[in-house]
């Protein structure tokens, strides 16, 4: 199970099941504490950020360009997605997949928040043209 | 009797996609069917989810967009298809 841990020097906060050795941020070593949810939310809220569509356009480009996928070169595909994605964040708390339903199961639910677990989808995996089930990533060729 | 549903989001491609063959089919093929949006309805999510068990199975696990399904036959099917695929489906 997941639990919240705190670094003691620079109150990083990490989500996992275990605590990472060293404090990415700080990089002090066996840094972190268990903590409650509560202290870990209350942490957090000093901060506050906004991701707008832009901003996260442009998160989804870094992470797509360290992986084996890329954005999907339609720009109006591109565009349509995000607005769906931003309207379901806005009407049902997260950025949920335009091109799927959530079921009201909170855990399954959290598999459709974009950038979901997409390599492992049938309409990717062992796919020469894969693509995730919107088609927002698409299996990068080596010409491309 | 039959009844056929296509289950659509408002700002998914692949049922932007298909809704022009949709329309084709209902108006050359006299087919009748109900186009549901999940997203921006509540009601229409509420009806998709209560098929989640014919849904499902046949669509990797998840309830995707769109979801062609009849509901007497239970024959469903998501995603894009060609047009004859469509009306095969809806004559079956």
């Amino acid at each position: 199970m997941k639990k919240y841990w705190r670094c003691h020097v620079c109150n990083d906060i990490h989500f996992g099941t275990k605590s990472p050795k060293i404090c990415p941020t700080c990089l002090q070593g066996n840094a972190y504490v268990e903590v409650s949810s509560c202290e870990a939310l209350n942490v957090m809220s000093v901060t506050e950020s906004h991701v707008d569509k832009d901003a996260f356009a442009k998160a989804i480009q870094v992470f797509a360009a360290a992986g084996e996928f890329q954005i999907n070169p339609d720009q109006e595909r591109v565009a349509l997605l995000l607005e769906g994605m931003f309207n379901n964040e806005n009407n049902h708390g997260l950025k949920y997949c335009p091109c799927r339903m959530i079921e009201k199961d909170f855990e399954k639910d959290l598999t459709l928040v974009c950038p979901c677990n997409f390599l492992t989808h049938d309409s990717y995996k062992d796919k020469e043209n894969g693509e995730c089930w919107c088609g927002l990533f698409k299996k990068r060729r080596h010409h491309e | 009797m039959n009844r056929l549903i296509m289950f659509h989001g408002r700002e998914c491609p692949h049922c932007k996609k298909m809704m022009p063959l949709v329309d084709k089919m209902i108006e050359e093929e006299e087919v009748e069917l109900e186009k549901l949006e999940v997203w921006h309805n509540e009601k229409n999510a509420d009806a998709m989810r209560s098929y989640r068990d014919i849904i499902t199975p046949k669509c990797g696990g998840q309830l995707r967009v769109p979801s062609f399904l009849n509901t007497e036959t239970k024959d469903v099917f998501c995603g894009e298809v060609e047009y004859e695929e469509l009306v095969d489906w809806a004559k079956r």
